[in-house]
């Protein structure tokens, strides 16, 4: 009889075609709005990313990794002097305008590493090499950015072409010449602008402005000291706040910055709200258009079920078929949505915006929300089953 | 040799009333019914429309339940049963012929009739052999594979009594058979039905208004007003009918 239920099913291909559109429609709003939720939170902790130290020392009133507060030089002496500290390293990040050589301004996002560690430096150098950070007057700058600073030639056909900058390239940072050295390779941030990086020292040159350039002390415990115990005594006897950089959303830790950063744009702005809206319409469309497909394919089919049950089938067998065909359409629909969602997804990711983390936890609520509507759909199709009458049958 | 034969009684009804509606404007259906159907007979039931013959056969087949009186069908006392029990008891029991033909249009000739085998719980390969053997009964052959609706109103007819007896039920019950149907085909529906049916164990009940096919019964019941006014063994007894 299950065969035969699905043979109904896929019988009706109009009404089949219905009911996957809804359901697939409705995964694909929740699967790509949550792939994209989640991937601009990942982008708000960017740095946590990009530069690796197992402790981050900051400001006590900072919140949120991109809103640093200004410290004292001394700060980076006075957490070494923890017991524990293998090595401390100052952090300089700050946003500012950089004016390129046809005159505009751009925002980049300046970040200063300490020249003699290179502590908090890029993992991966596509192009040229750290050691020349020592040279005047120079600085690393992000793959994405080379083409986002790059400058724009028409070609002979009236085209537009963009150069990415390159090694020897020059800028100016607040007067003072910039020459990329490298191009790096790092995770995208929420703040937008192209990362540059520099030495420390230059960071505090290029922004002569700022008395405070320092944001953090980047610290690596000694060997056989915990994290958590030297991040511990680092806020006790400095007064500083001491982090872990852990960025696994899933299984992030006590005292995580990242996590603190996701939470900080959860509460602070409407991310969150906005994302969740489009997903809960996903939701509404879904239950919607599926339960409504699946109701009128119950309803024009009320007659047959009516015969089958007069010809002595049991609530139960028809119950089973109707969830058999109700979870079948939103197997394919899911399976459908999600598809279409990564699809999308993929081109997105080449694109580099916005950014998409489908996460499996995704794909587990996705699932369980469109298995959800199914079975509603299921539910309320036994409900007409269980009603109709089987003396019905006799009535033309 | 002696030509004597047990009668054995299939269905018998005793004092059944039946009304529809609240109570103030109550239609009476059924009124005091009497009747009896026996194994191995083909047995009419004619009357006017509106009269109660369909009402009376749901009750015969538990589809619907008596306000009063007793149902025994097979020895088996239907008033007494729980709604499962009486689904359990059509399933083994019953097989049905109605007059809208209510063949499933998504499913193939073949899986339209393999339905009172899979209910069952017979395999689905030995449905299918099973549906096969009865199609080529009925005449259509090469058709199983094809849409029931893409039938002919007669063939459909056709499909839906090899669905009616492939599981080989002591009781078979039409509803107004050939009612759908143009007169040729109506006759030819009517014909096969005896034909396929008529066995020494079973009882087939045909409620119909179609004077035409009054001789395919053995009996006729005839209905008047929710009451079974008489019951005869030739059709030429019952001298112009008035509906
Ligand atoms: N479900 C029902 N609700 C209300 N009245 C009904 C219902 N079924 C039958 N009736 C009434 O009962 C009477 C007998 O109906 P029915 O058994 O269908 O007659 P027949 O089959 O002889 O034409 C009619 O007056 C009809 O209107
Ligand atoms: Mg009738």
């Amino acid at each position: 009889m299950y065969r035969l239920a699905l043979n109904m099913l896929f019988g009706d291909r109009a009404k089949l075609a219905m009911l996957l559109c809804g359901l697939s429609f409705s995964a694909l709003l929740m699967a790509q709005q949550s792939s994209v939720f989640f991937g601009i939170m990942s982008w708000t902790y960017t740095p946590m990313v990009n530069i690796r130290a197992s402790i981050w020392v900051s400001d006590s009133e900072v919140e949120q990794v991109n809103d640093a507060k200004p410290m004292r030089d001394t700060d980076v002496s006075r957490v070494r002097s923890v017991d524990g500290v293998s090595w401390a390293a100052p952090l300089h990040s700050s946003i500012m305008q950089a004016r390129m050589p046809n005159g505009k301004f751009k925002l980049i996002s300046l970040v200063g590493i300490d020249s003699d560690t290179f502590a908090g430096a890029p993992a991966t150098l596509t192009q040229g090499n750290i050691e020349d950070l020592r040279l005047p007057n120079t600085v690393l700058v992000d793959e994405w950015g080379a083409n986002l600073l790059g400058h724009v030639v028409i070609q002979p056909d009236g085209s537009e072409k963009i150069i990415p900058l390159q090694i020897g390239d020059t800028f100016e940072l607040n007067d003072t010449e910039a020459r990329i050295v490298g191009i790096c390779r790092v995770k995208r941030a929420f703040t937008g602008g192209p990362f540059v990086y520099t030495t420390y020292d230059r960071a505090k040159a290029y922004t002569a402005n700022v008395r405070r350039a320092l944001s953090y002390v980047l610290v690596e415990p000694r060997e056989g000291v915990s994290i958590d115990d030297l991040r511990l005594r680092i806020e006790r006897e400095t007064g500083l706040k001491a982090w872990t950089s852990d960025t696994d959303l899933w299984h992030w830790k006590e005292g995580s910055l990242a996590r603190s950063t996701f939470w900080w744009f959860w509460k602070n702005t409407g991310i969150p709200f906005s994302f969740g809206t489009a997903v809960l319409l996903g939701l509404f469309v879904g239950i919607a258009i599926s339960g409504q497909t699946f109701y009128s394919f119950v309803l024009e089919n009320l007659k047959y079920f009516a015969a089958i049950k007069a010809m002595g089938a049991s609530m139960g067998v028809l119950a089973r078929m109707l969830l058999l065909q109700a979870l079948t359409a939103g197997l394919l629909g899911f399976g459908l949505g999600v598809g279409m969602a990564q699809a999308i997804g993929r081109g997105m990711i080449e694109k580099g915006m916005p950014p998409f983390v489908m996460y499996p936890q995704i794909l587990w609520a996705t699932f369980v929300l469109v298995l959800g509507i199914s079975f509603t759909s299921a539910l309320i199709g036994m409900v007409k089953v269980a009603r109709v009458d089987p003396a019905s049958v006799f009535r033309g | 040799m002696s030509t004597a034969t047990n009668i054995v009684t299939a269905v018998r009804i005793h004092g059944v009333d039946k009304s529809f509606g609240p109570a103030e404007s109550a239609v009476m259906a059924l009124k005091q019914v009497e009747f009896e159907a026996r194994q191995g007979e083909l047995i009419m039931l004619v009357g006017p429309s509106g009269c109660g013959k369909t009402t009376l056969l749901s009750v015969i087949a538990g589809t619907l339940r008596a306000d009063a009186g007793t149902t025994e069908v097979f020895g088996q006392r239907l008033d007494g049963l729980t709604q499962e029990e009486l689904t359990a008891f059509r399933r083994k029991n019953l097989g049905f012929v109605f007059q809208s033909f209510n063949l499933i249009p998504t499913l193939s000739v073949r899986e339209n009739v393999m339905v009172p085998l899979l209910i069952q719980g017979t395999s689905y390969a030995e449905a299918a052999a099973k549906a096969g053997e009865i199609l080529a009964k009925v005449g259509l052959e090469g058709r199983e594979d094809g849409s029931a609706t893409a039938l002919s109103g007669g063939q459909q007819q056709r499909v839906a009594i090899a669905r009616a007896l492939v599981h080989e039920p002591p009781l078979l019950i039409c509803d107004e058979p050939t009612s759908a149907l143009d007169k040729d085909t109506g006759g030819k529906v009517m014909e096969m039905i005896r034909e396929l049916s008529h066995s020494p164990k079973r009882c087939v009940i045909v409620v119909t208004h179609d004077q035409r096919i009054f001789r395919f019964a053995d009996r006729i019941a005839e209905m008047e007003d929710g009451r079974i006014s008489r019951v005869v063994d030739d059709p030429r007894q019952l001298e112009t009918p008035s509906y």
